[in-house]
């Protein structure tokens, strides 16, 4: 029995979807937690950070792997970088390249603050920082995305 | 399991595609090689890729500590040039398993062996050095990028004490 192509398109796109409303949406919790913790939150924030960049780079894999899946879908039919589309694409495919590379230095400095202590409340900046950072770069490629699925 | 070698490899799997794409792309050359992969293929070499990356990055970290010692920072480039070529050859010959099995497949059993298997033999050495060569390449360009983001991360001073 062959499986219809359709539904392998469906699934990997599902997936796709899954992955970036996991790494968004676990930003945006790490941002809403550092953004005005408790007096003694400083460390459930940090551990919270650490968890979130486990499932980051699950994520990030799955959203490479299922996105190539996602334009292979479009074959031959895939519109050329000269179009409108195109343009947004490289547009948004930069900010994803972008936002890979500046979330190896974000999980390291967490790893950091996470194994040599110090300043609570200076770590509690850094994150809010880091994941303001992370959650609006997410919000722009999830427009871009959202331009070239419905635009 | 460490973080910092799920993420590392993770990061160079997922950098170096995104690269590959973004440059198909921007040159009208992507569309005709994605029709011609099966997504299943696709997506099995994605896979394969992150699995050797991550076994590759493993071993170039092992007895390292990139976190805390500024001394196991400067060693880590030069792993990345042979953990990157032996990736390199990982990833070339689950590459090279799966084109075998799909041209066995697909040949009349008589000539399995004259047309397949015998010029596979001559192709198969050269291929590696090819692909240790592209893999250190690779690797080195790595080391020299994740030395960056090491000092961006705040990595780049004498070793960090523990404070608490």
């Amino acid at each position: 029995m062959e499986l219809d192509p359709n539904v392998l398109h469906v699934a990997i796109r599902w997936l796709h979807v899954a992955a970036m409303a996991t790494a968004f949406g676990g930003a945006i919790t790490v941002l809403a937690l550092s953004t005005k913790p408790g007096p003694d939150s400083a460390n459930a924030v940090l551990s919270v950070a650490i968890r979130y960049e486990w499932m980051f780079w699950a994520a990030a894999g799955v959203l490479a792997m299922t996105g190539i899946g996602n334009l292979a879908a479009f074959g031959a039919a895939l519109l050329g970088p000269a179009t409108n589309w195109g343009a947004t694409f490289v547009l948004k495919l930069g900010s994803v390249l972008t936002l890979v590379v500046l979330s190896l230095p974000r999980t390291l400095a967490v790893a950091r603050m996470s194994s040599t202590g110090g300043s609570a409340r200076a770590s509690v900046t850094t994150v809010r920082n880091l994941y303001g950072a992370t959650t609006a770069t997410f919000a722009v490629i999830l427009a871009l995305a959202v331009w070239l699925a419905h635009g | 399991m460490k973080l910092v070698t799920w993420s590392l490899a993770t990061f160079h799997a997922t950098a170096f595609v995104l690269a590959i794409v973004l440059f198909a792309y921007s040159r009208n050359a992507l569309g005709a090689g994605l029709s011609g992969l099966n997504t299943f293929v696709g997506l099995g070499l994605f896979v394969a890729l992150w699995a050797t990356t991550y076994v590759t990055t493993s071993r170039a970290l092992k007895g390292l500590d990139l976190i805390s010692s500024a001394r196991d920072r400067g060693v880590y480039p030069r792993r990345t040039l042979r953990w990157g070529a032996a990736n390199g050859m990982s990833f070339l010959a689950i590459l090279g398993m799966v084109a075998l099995v799909a041209a066995i497949a697909n040949t009349r059993p008589g000539q399995v062996t004259s047309g397949i298997l015998v010029p596979a033999l001559f192709i198969a050495p050269i291929a590696l050095v090819v692909s240790a060569a592209v893999g250190g390449a690779v690797g080195a360009l790595f080391g020299i990028i994740d030395l960056g983001l090491f000092a961006l991360a705040g990595l780049s001073g004498g070793e960090a004490e523990p404070t608490a």
